[in-house]
């Protein structure tokens, strides 16, 4: 039986090497006659043949779609964001932001300086030239 | 010699987030069938395809790109794999009730045994049936054994490909493919007989 079945073992490498391409020359030509005159070869080729086949043929088994976004949301949660780090100045610093920010702290600037009483922005009715003729003082 | 453009390896140096997304999107797949195979479940394949490109970005710095970089990143996949093997054989979490949903369509798995294009009810039930006898087949086959089946018969990667991803000489591959195919035979034997009839 142990002898039958290494028997059986030794066909399955050689047709195993032969399905692989891994045979070449007169050792590929020898399997190649033996899987087509010898009954055992031929039903052994056949049967790696059908599992081969099968286990090539299954189906390709997708990563969900959101995984580049999973991988990259577990990075930055584990680095706290610090894995992303070396980008230039201008990936760095919000720019935009900081113009925005700076636009409306002049803006806010040039209002406080135009409601204030001591401000120079706002017109000052007191120091306003007057309109009216300046009676004369000289008799 | 490396298959990874050399301005994306400088980026990914860089540590560009866009180029990391731009390497997941390229290898998710791959990296993702390989570990869902080896490990029967979808799960533990989104959770270890995860580990292992997080672990490629960590490294990334030591790819000198005198190799290939697919070959580099499905050593990481198949050491991960391995490493989750022995994690769930402890706590002997053996569960794979995911194994009859391989034809899921929320994930837009394609691809089917015998080819594309559309197949009738009873052949589609019959190639998922298939599926799930393959996959639990290769379940059983002891951790080296599945690496090797795995990388040759599911993605059709070369003897010599193997032998650098798996860091083995050709002979251990070849014996450790030959032996696997030798358990998928009998096992899938009486079905795949069935099936031609």
């Amino acid at each position: 039986m142990s002898d039958e079945r290494s028997g059986e073992d030794l066909i399955i490498v050689e047709v195993s090497d032969f399905l692989d391409g891994t045979l070449q020359g007169p050792d590929k030509e020898a399997i190649a006659a033996k899987v087509t005159s010898d009954p055992d070869y031929k039903r052994i080729y056949e049967e790696m043949l059908e599992t081969k086949k099968a286990m090539s043929g299954m189906q390709k088994a997708r990563a969900p779609a959101t995984f580049a976004q999973d991988v990259t949301a577990t990075i930055h949660k584990r680095s706290a964001g610090r894995f992303f780090g070396r980008r230039t100045l201008g990936d760095r610093v919000p720019f935009g932001a900081l113009m925005i920010v700076a636009v409306l702290g002049l803006c806010m600037i040039a209002y406080l300086l135009w409601a204030s009483q001591t401000g120079s922005l706002k017109p000052n009715p007191s120091r306003a030239p007057t309109t009216e003729p300046i009676p004369s003082t000289t008799r | 010699m490396s298959d990874l453009e050399p301005s994306l390896l400088r980026r990914l140096k860089d540590r560009d987030e866009r180029a990391f997304r731009e390497l997941i999107e390229a290898h998710r797949d791959r990296v993702y069938n390989i570990s869902f195979r080896m490990l029967g479940s979808r799960a533990e394949a989104e959770d270890v395809a995860q580990e292992v490109f997080i672990a490629v970005f960590k490294t990334i710095e030591t790819f000198r790109g005198d190799s290939k970089f697919s070959t580099w990143l499905y050593r990481v996949a198949v050491n991960h794999c391995k490493n989750r093997i022995k994690y769930l054989a402890r706590r002997h979490d053996r569960d794979r009730d995911e194994l009859d949903e391989t034809t899921n369509v929320q994930h837009g798995a394609v691809g089917a045994i015998g080819g594309p294009g559309p197949r009738a009810p009873d052949h589609a039930l019959e190639a998922q049936q298939m599926e799930t006898l393959i996959q639990e087949a290769i379940a059983e086959l002891d951790e080296e054994q599945r690496i090797v089946v795995v990388l040759r018969d599911v993605e059709d990667l070369s003897i010599e490909e193997i032998c650098k991803i798996t860091d083995l000489p050709d002979g251990t591959v070849k014996s450790r493919l030959h032996r696997a195919r030798l358990v998928l035979r009998k096992k899938l034997q009486r079905h795949v007989g069935e099936s031609n009839e």
